[in-house]
């Protein structure tokens, strides 16, 4: 069976539309990604005072127990997220995927909404819920005298970054997990397996290229992230060192740059050793048995308590929501479980003063996630079907990305394009589409990943038949490769366009006008007042329901296409 | 399996199978209408039909993945309808062979085996037994993947008979295999069979494996089964005109049934008339149904009348000649031996058959 | 322009030269760089924008440290007219780069000082429009639930009732909290100061990043007690937060500025912002609820809501410290990352010997034990010693290595690293102390 379905075979010869692609791709990744990330950290390796090549800040590094702390801190904060990130996907994962679920589908879309939480507001809204005297913990010492460090030092890190990334594991648990064929369970069955050794032994390892995926995401994510950190107050971690090295007054000080290396260097190391795990483990094609997807019905106490446990993780992984909804309409809330009383005022305020940054962000979260799925699918396509020598280059290149924090980015962004005017004389980095690359460039490895996938899927053979009845390389791209791809291309812009919306780090340094700004500066900007604490939790909760309602269009519009798809088959 | 076989073969408990009024609906589609069945200990069986014919779902009630809406499935004696599918000990090996990927060969063929907690030793004394049974002891740390079809349906077979199940259930073992390769595996499968003395249901749309391994056969149609038999029961007694025509190739000819008692004829079409023997069984609606090369072409059997008809055409087949015959609106196809010597007759010639009463069958639809 | 624009300006009381000035008609886009929020931003837009029809106030909001590195990046090809914040220092560095253009305000009415810090510039690089007061900021109810007193002064701070409940911005991060602790330090002199300000830290809950986390902590109620600077708790109170505010004895009230950077796009534009700043009608903006803080102009005054707080008539006001804005200057780096290698990095340690130094002084107050009170003493010494003397933070050494100057010199990685080594010895030391003191006192 598996010698049968020989892989799909790269093309010998290239076009020279293919090699004109090729360039363009790699110019742009040149110039909005390689360069501006060098301008910014070939300081590390510069000399204090000459400016000769040296690797003695790494040095420094290594001998600093502030740095060394942090980052192991950091990768203790980044295992124990991936843990728990776990322990919430897992379940909703494994319930919505292979049982009869009612709901099933509303679970994976609200098991999606942690990741478009707006930063900021999710820490603000936790500690309001967790902290030392959130609600839970006043309640706490009201009925039982204790309090519970949910949200103390690196626990709250872990608490606060598993509940906002453990979507990342649920999705693509959640695909590997579509993608067993019954059979292989059937299998296990039949020779005795049930329950959980069944899940142990059988269904969770088929699942495991899957879940490596999603975990090392979560792993790299939380590892870059230094927004959580540092509104937690922890500061002994690697990323927020970067940052306030980096954005500190009067401090010409390799450091910070040294760290962004670092982070660098040890995301990618994260991705190459999941990589490097999943290879030969792709069972996705070796396991087709037709038999589809086994769904299994619950008995009523079953089902029972997995109703429980599914509310109660996505009462949890929500937490940050329903904070953040009670923040939005309360008026005053300070030292009590619950705020004082109710008011739809910030709402109101929003509306008037803040529709501009929906309205930016939406035109700059749908440019980049276009250009995102755009570029996802071109390098998909050279990858998978030519043999252009470097092509790989640009995958990983474009992966790459993820590993960059987004305030190296942004700085990069301002030292490469500030010095370029236009004709104006306006700052070439000074325009808004400037935002836009920055944060395509930041998703581009998301969209990536979802057109590979997609594009992995369609037959070699497909395409040869389009060729052999006489249509051109590129007419079979666009009329039987990218038709095929609309789930794939679709669920890659969904995941750009949402993030993206939600973005801030690189959005911070770039934005240069209240005019341009998007919805999650507009946060920025409320939260850092007293009176605008309620107003900034209504933006918030306009954004989550925002990217919620274009998340769930874009799906509706991917199951019909594949409906229709598995209707013409 | 063609190796010897340096070890005893495991020893299985031989049971019978009964399927007792099982009907089966998913919504509105019934699935299995009122299947009653009785496998022997130790028997050879098949299920046959067309794909859609309710063949897999019957034996995946028999292993526990779908549930009957009414009756039951007894095992040895014991009713096993309610039990999950890993208490039924029932192996079954599946049509994709499900074989893990993530597992070595050996691990897969060990799985049933740890799950049922045998100690270790014993588990690693069976697993090699189960290998050898199948000849692929040198392929053991192998994934799944690294195999070639045949040697993977092997494995498949290797990990179900290793938990030494009272019921060896296979569902379309040798369709992913190629022409060649399906007729050394079914002999192979047979043998096996032979050898451990296992009650074994084999699911099937080909009726040549199915005659070939089987003891007796289940030919099912629209989830129902339409007759139990032998392979020659089925061929020289078919119930009805599905099974005759599933089973061989058979001739159909239409046509009434006119006049009563010794008298009565069958009206193929106008001049063209067969007396109908006195002492044959005729449903009212029936049709004549024979087999190729159960007609005789310019030669009258005893007892026969010969029907009028014209070489349409002929088909060269080696040991015989094959000759379609137009006989009024209808075309039916005779078979001829053919010795070397024999002159063939030419399309486009008229010419007579006739069919003996004995091998003559009155079928209903 | 027309006859209502000149209405109003002479309801405005403006001088003749001022609306000549004006009269060159500043328009278009005035871009300002600015670290104040929202809530300070909007109400001055508004009325800059209705003061100058044809117009449009540009905001683009970044924290202190944020905006001055954003203006060093982008000065080869400048598009920002005005930076605008609370933090002298921060002026200061964006003056000594050359950053600031010089300009003569022509308001009238500013005294020279508020209290007895000067409220502009010296050189004209920038100049005062609001003043606003450190100090001690607290939510009633946290306090009441936990028994706080009320503080009243840094000292009080370091009481015991108050481990766990203290927060405070990092001095690096907040240009405000950098202030306040070089107020500390030059109130209280450089030793003594370092020492109040660790002892108060011995109490911490946490140190913020951003200088609007603390006043957020304390009226959500997360920690009871915040150092800040008094609007964040007088805004907070305008929106209707339970909490209160108090001016320490030491503490200085520093003038909150606005400066216009050099090559400004739009100079007319910018001039006029600062014009309008320091204007009545732009110093009567400063009441608004959502910003709280105090108008350079005396005259003003007269309108403020009750109980406002005047530092130029109340008395507690009237005997806060001269404060010298070259020495803070001269040693900015030093002092905020003394703060951030001896505390903010050390916090563990420093509660950890706090706490049993609180825990041992509870028990001699019960029971006398002069060996025990020896040993405390030893251990508060080696909690205060400071690796570095007040002459050094200013020197050119270390200031070499925090500037990347074009020397080779000490890398400011070396010289931070042997700070924290420093302090980790001390505080163990100390801490092993302490406990030898509990098993004495118990």
């Amino acid at each position: 069976m598996a010698l049968a379905l020989s892989r799909p075979v790269p093309r010998s010869h290239l076009s020279p539309g293919q090699l004109l692609v090729a360039g363009a791709i790699a110019a742009f990744l040149l110039l909005f990604l390689v360069v501006p990330v060098a301008t910014v950290i070939y300081v590390a390796f510069t000399e204090k005072g000459t400016g000769a090549f040296t690797l003695v800040n790494f040095l420094d590094f290594a001998r600093t127990d502030l740095f060394v702390r942090s980052f192991w801190n950091s990768v203790y904060v980044s295992g124990m997220s991936v843990v728990w990130a776990s322990v919430f996907a897992l379940p909703l994962a494994y319930l919505t995927t292979r049982f009869e679920f009612r709901g099933a589908a509303l679970i994976q879309t609200l098991g999606f909404l942690p990741l478009i939480m707006p930063p900021f507001v999710g820490a603000v809204a936790m500690q309001l819920l967790f902290g030392r005297n959130g609600t839970v913990n006043l309640l706490l010492d009201d009925w039982f005298g204790v309090k519970v460090p949910f949200m103390d030092g690196l626990n709250g890190v872990i608490f606060v970054q598993s509940v906002h990334y453990f979507p990342f594991i649920l999705i693509n648990l959640s695909a590997a997990l579509r993608n067993i064929d019954r059979s292989m369970e059937e299998a296990a069955q039949n020779l005795g397996s049930s329950g959980f050794r069944l899940f142990r032994r059988v269904v969770f390892p088929l699942a495991l290229p899957g879940y490596l995926a999603g975990a090392s995401l979560v792993f790299v994510k939380v590892f870059d992230d230094l927004a959580t950190p540092l509104l937690l107050n922890v500061k002994d971690m690697l990323a927020p060192q970067a940052y306030l090295r980096v954005t500190s007054i009067g401090i010409a000080d390799p450091m910070g740059y040294v760290i962004a290396v670092v982070l660098i260097v040890a995301s990618i190391l994260a991705m190459w050793a999941s990589a490097a795990a999943m290879k030969g483990r792709d069972y996705a094609t070796v396991q087709r048995g037709g038999g589809g997807l086994a769904k299994r019905r619950l008995k009523p106490w079953e089902s029972a308590l997995a109703y429980g446990i599914v509310g109660l993780i996505l009462l949890l992984v929500l937490a940050p929501h329903i904070g953040l909804f009670l923040l939005s309409i309360a008026t005053i809330w300070s030292f009590s479980p619950f705020p004082d009383a109710f008011t739809l005022a910030h709402y109101a305020r929003v509306f008037g003063e803040s529709s501009i940054y929906i309205k930016n962000t939406l035109i700059y979260a749908t440019l980049a996630g276009l250009i995102d799925v755009v570029l996802g699918t071109a390098i998909a396509y050279l990858v998978l079907r030519t043999r252009l020598v470097g092509r790989h280059w640009l995958d990983w290149a474009a992966t790459a990305a993820l590993a960059i924090p987004g305030v190296v980015l942004g700085i990069g962004y301002l030292r490469t394009f500030y010095g370029v005017t236009l004709p104006g004389g306006t700052p070439l980095a000074a325009l808004w589409i400037m935002v836009v690359l920055a944060l395509a460039i930041r998703r581009l490895p998301y969209a990536l990943r979802a057109c590979y996938a997609a594009l992995q899927q369609i037959s070699v053979s497909l395409e040869e038949a389009a060729e052999n009845l006489g249509a051109t390389k590129t007419r079979t791209v666009r009329r039987v490769v990218v038709p095929l791809m609309t789930g794939g291309i679709l669920a890659g812009f969904i995941s750009s366009f949402s993030t993206a919306a939600v973005e801030l780090s690189a959005t911070l340094m770039l934005v240069q006008s209240n005019s341009d700004a998007p919805l999650a500066y507009g946060l920025y900007v409320f939260m850092q007042s007293p009176a605008g604490r309620g107003a900034g939790a209504a933006l918030g909760i306009v954004a989550v329901l925002l990217v919620a309602l274009s998340t769930f269009a874009s799906h509706l519009v991917v199951e019909r296409s594949q409906r229709a798809k598995g209707a013409a088959q | 399996m063609a190796a010897p076989i340096p070890h005893p073969a495991p020893r299985t408990r031989a049971a019978g199978v009964r399927v007792e009024g099982v009907n089966l609906s998913y919504g509105t589609n019934h699935v299995l209408k009122d299947v009653n069945l009785e496998i022997r200990p130790g028997e050879f069986f098949a299920f046959l039909g067309p794909s859609g014919c309710g063949k897999t779902t019957l034996l995946r009630l028999i292993a526990g993945f779908n549930q009957a809406d009414t009756g039951s499935v007894i095992v040895g004696g014991e009713d096993i309808s309610g039990l999950p599918p890993w208490k039924r000990d029932v192996g079954m090996v599946f049509q994709s062979y499900a074989l893990w990927p993530h597992m070595t060969v050996r691990r897969n063929v060990a799985f049933g085996l740890e799950e049922r907690k045998l100690p270790r030793q014993e588990i690693e004394a069976r697993v090699e037994r189960a290998l050898d049974l199948v000849g692929l002891r040198h392929l053991a740390e192998r994934r799944p993947s690294q195999l070639s079809g045949g040697q993977q349906q092997r494995v498949a077979v290797a990990r179900t008979v290793a938990v030494e199940p009272k019921v060896l259930l296979l569902d379309e073992p040798l369709s992913n295999l190629d022409a060649k390769m399906r007729v050394q595996v079914r002999r192979e499968l047979r043998d096996l069979q032979q050898r451990l003395g296992i009650t074994t249901i084999f699911v099937t749309h080909d009726q040549e494996e199915a005659n070939t391994i089987c003891d007796r056969i289940a030919v099912m149609s629209d989830g129902v089964v339409q007759q139990v038999g032998t392979p020659m029961e089925l061929y020289e007694r078919p119930a009805n005109l599905f099974v005759a025509n599933f089973l061989g190739t058979a001739n159909i000819l239409e046509g009434r049934i006119q006049g009563q008692g010794p008298d009565r004829i069958f009206n193929i079409e106008d001049g063209i008339v067969l007396p109908i023997p006195p002492d044959a069984v005729v449903p009212a609606d029936a049709k004549l149904v024979f087999r190729p090369q159960d007609a005789a072409l310019d030669r009258v059997e005893t007892g026969a009348v010969p029907l009028p008809g014209t070489i349409a055409h002929r088909e060269f087949l080696g040991s015989s000649v094959r000759y379609g015959i137009q006989i009024g609106g209808t075309e039916i196809v005779v078979d001829t031996p053919f010795q070397s010597g024999n002159v063939l007759h030419e399309p486009g010639r008229p010419i007579t058959v006739s069919v003996s009463p004995r091998s003559a069958l009155w079928l209903a639809s | 322009m027309s006859t209502r624009f000149l209405s109003v300006s002479a309801a405005l009381g403006l001088s003749l030269a001022a609306t000549l000035a004006h009269a060159q008609a500043p328009t278009g886009k005035v871009t300002v760089v600015t670290s104040f929020s929202k809530d300070v931003t909007d109400p001055f837009k508004k009325a800059f924008e209705k003061a100058y029809p044809g117009t449009s106030l540009e905001v683009q909001n970044r924290n202190t440290n944020a905006g001055v590195k954003f203006i060093e990046e982008t000065k080869g090809n400048n598009q920002s007219d005005l930076f605008w914040a609370s933090a002298p220092d921060a002026f200061e560095v964006l003056k000594g780069k050359g950053l600031l253009q010089k300009y003569a305000p022509k308001a009238t009415g500013i005294p020279e000082k508020v209290g007895s810090y000067p409220i502009n510039d010296r050189e004209g690089a920038y100049f005062g429009f609001a003043a606003s007061g450190y100090g001690i900021m607290w939510n009633e109810r946290y306090a009441k639930a936990n028994k706080l007193p009320e503080p009243k002064d840094w000292a009080d701070l370091t009481k015991p009732a108050f481990y766990d409940h203290v927060s405070i911005a990092s001095p690096a991060r907040s240009g405000t909290t950098h202030l306040t602790v070089e107020t500390i330090l030059q109130g209280e002199g450089w030793e003594k100061g370092w020492r109040t300000i660790k002892e108060m830290a011995g109490n911490f809950n946490q140190i913020t990043e951003r200088s609007f986390g603390v006043p957020d902590a304390v009226n959500s109620g997360q920690v009871g007690v915040g150092i800040v600077i008094d609007f964040f708790a007088f805004s907070a109170q305008a929106a209707g937060f339970p909490v209160k505010f108090a001016y320490p004895t030491v503490t200085t009230v520093v003038p909150a500025n606005v400066g216009i950077i050099a090559n400004a796009p739009n100079k007319a534009g910018a001039e006029a912002f600062v014009e309008f700043l320091l204007s009545t009608p732009g110093q009567e903006v400063l009441f608004d609820p959502g910003i709280r803080r105090l108008p350079v102009n005396p005259a003003v005054y007269a309108k403020a809501p009750a109980g406002y707080p005047n530092p130029f008539k109340d008395a507690q006001f009237q005997k806060m410290i001269t404060f010298d804005v070259d020495k803070s200057e001269a040693r900015t780096a030093v002092v905020d990352t003394l703060f951030d290698q001896l505390i903010s990095f050390q916090l563990n340690d420093l509660k950890a010997v706090t706490k049993t130094l609180h825990e041992v002084e509870g028990a001699l107050a019960k029971k006398d034990n002069p060996k025990a009170r020896a040993l405390v003493a030893e251990a508060r010494d080696l909690i205060a010693a400071m690796p570095v003397s007040e002459a050094q933070a200013s020197g050119a050494e270390l200031r070499g290595a925090f500037t990347g100057g074009s020397q080779k010199g000490a890398r400011q990685a070396e010289v931070e690293q042997q700070w924290a080594a420093f302090a980790k010895e001390r505080y163990a030391g100390a801490k092993a102390k302490a406990d030898e003191a509990l098993k004495l006192a118990r």
